[in-house]
């Protein structure tokens, strides 16, 4: 998993040193920035239902036709799947916030999605809204610090980049 | 290879829950004691080799049948294998202290270790002994602990700010307690 400290201990143990004066710099860069992270992480862990229900009414509202039959979401279990799917999005976000990098979204979210979605001809726009609609909602200092904010909107932003 | 964010991020991910509350609180410790990690991974580097022949040496005077003839540090390009050996358990349990995790010492390091020791002939008690003194030292130099009388010439004490270390000093011991254990 690819974080600032297993990027610094691979790059230090391939050419076959200790860690030096710049990898342990780089670990307490890393670390300073890590309690608001950790703080965003702990928000959305103890709000991920209620944000995923919010963001998945959002795309529901703004793409009623998708209920409609013969579309993505014409029964409920497949209206389910949809919430479940932006519940796992918002847990690997989550993760990114713990870890301080894409590792997670790259290697559980990001990877194939593309494919899985266009062989299912499930549309994505509507993960896109709904993520949208979570950065947009989230304020500070309601839902968290603004430094907390900061980092949660940027993996949001990563994810709706990925997707788009 | 995983630290200690990734290692409750894969864990968390097994249950598929996120990471929250407790797991967090053991993070957040992590991230207080952040410099404190890092003084301890700077007194190991900078104090490498000094740890590693000091660790050999005592090895070697403990059993000095080492170095006759016939001996496992006979002749010197034994020694000197040895003394290499000693400077890369060392950097990898430097690196398990930085990480907060005993992944990267177990899959690059421990993993077949014993399977190529025996295949060498190379004495695994021996090998023990040798880093359970490097465990002595490191800990010493970490918690600063060591006294003049116990180092002699070698006396050596890292100049940083005064604390609680018993929790890092016990996790480094893990690491080489981990270590003795992989390759007996």
């Amino acid at each position: 998993m690819k974080s600032v400290v297993t990027t610094v201990v691979t790059a230090a143990d391939a050419a076959g040193r200790f860690p030096s004066q710049n990898d342990l710099e780089a670990v307490q860069g890393n670390i300073q920035r890590a309690a608001a992270r950790l703080e965003a992480a702990e928000k959305l862990a103890a709000g991920l239902d209620a944000v995923t229900r919010e963001a998945g009414d959002a795309c529901f509202n703004k793409y009623s036709y998708l209920k409609q039959p013969g579309e993505a979401g014409d029964s409920q279990v497949k209206v389910d799947k949809c919430y479940r799917d932006l519940g796992h999005y918002l847990r690997l976000i989550n993760y990114c916030l713990v870890v301080g990098g894409t590792g997670p979204l790259d290697e559980w979210g990001i990877a194939g999605a593309r494919e899985v979605y266009r062989s299912l001809s499930l549309p994505t726009g509507p993960y896109v809204e709904a993520l949208t609609y979570t950065r947009d909602r989230a304020c500070a200092p309601r839902d968290m610090s603004p430094q907390a904010l900061n980092e949660f909107k940027s993996y949001l932003d990563y994810l709706i980049n990925a997707l788009s | 290879m995983l630290d200690a964010f990734s290692r409750s991020v894969v864990s968390a991910d097994a249950k598929t829950a996120p990471v929250g509350g407790s797991d967090l609180a053991g993070l957040r410790s992590y991230v207080r004691d952040g410099n404190k990690r890092l003084d301890a991974v700077n007194a190991i580097t900078s104090n490498a080799s000094c740890i590693v022949s000091d660790a050999v040496t005592g090895m070697i005077c403990e059993n000095t049948g080492l170095i006759q003839a016939g001996g496992n540090c006979y002749p010197n390009r034994r020694m000197a294998a040895c003394l290499r050996d000693g400077e890369i358990v060392l950097r990898y349990i430097s690196y398990a202290l930085l990480a907060g995790d005993a992944s990267v010492l177990d899959d690059r390091c421990l993993n077949g270790l014993k399977e190529t020791y025996i295949a060498l002939g190379v004495p695994t008690q021996s090998a023990g002994r040798a880093v359970a003194i490097m465990k002595a030292s490191a800990t010493a130099l970490i918690g600063e602990t060591n006294s003049p009388a116990s180092g002699g010439k070698r006396f050596r004490k890292m100049e940083t700010t005064q604390g609680d270390c018993a929790a890092l000093v016990a996790e480094a011991g893990a690491y080489f307690d981990r270590v003795v254990g992989a390759i007996s």
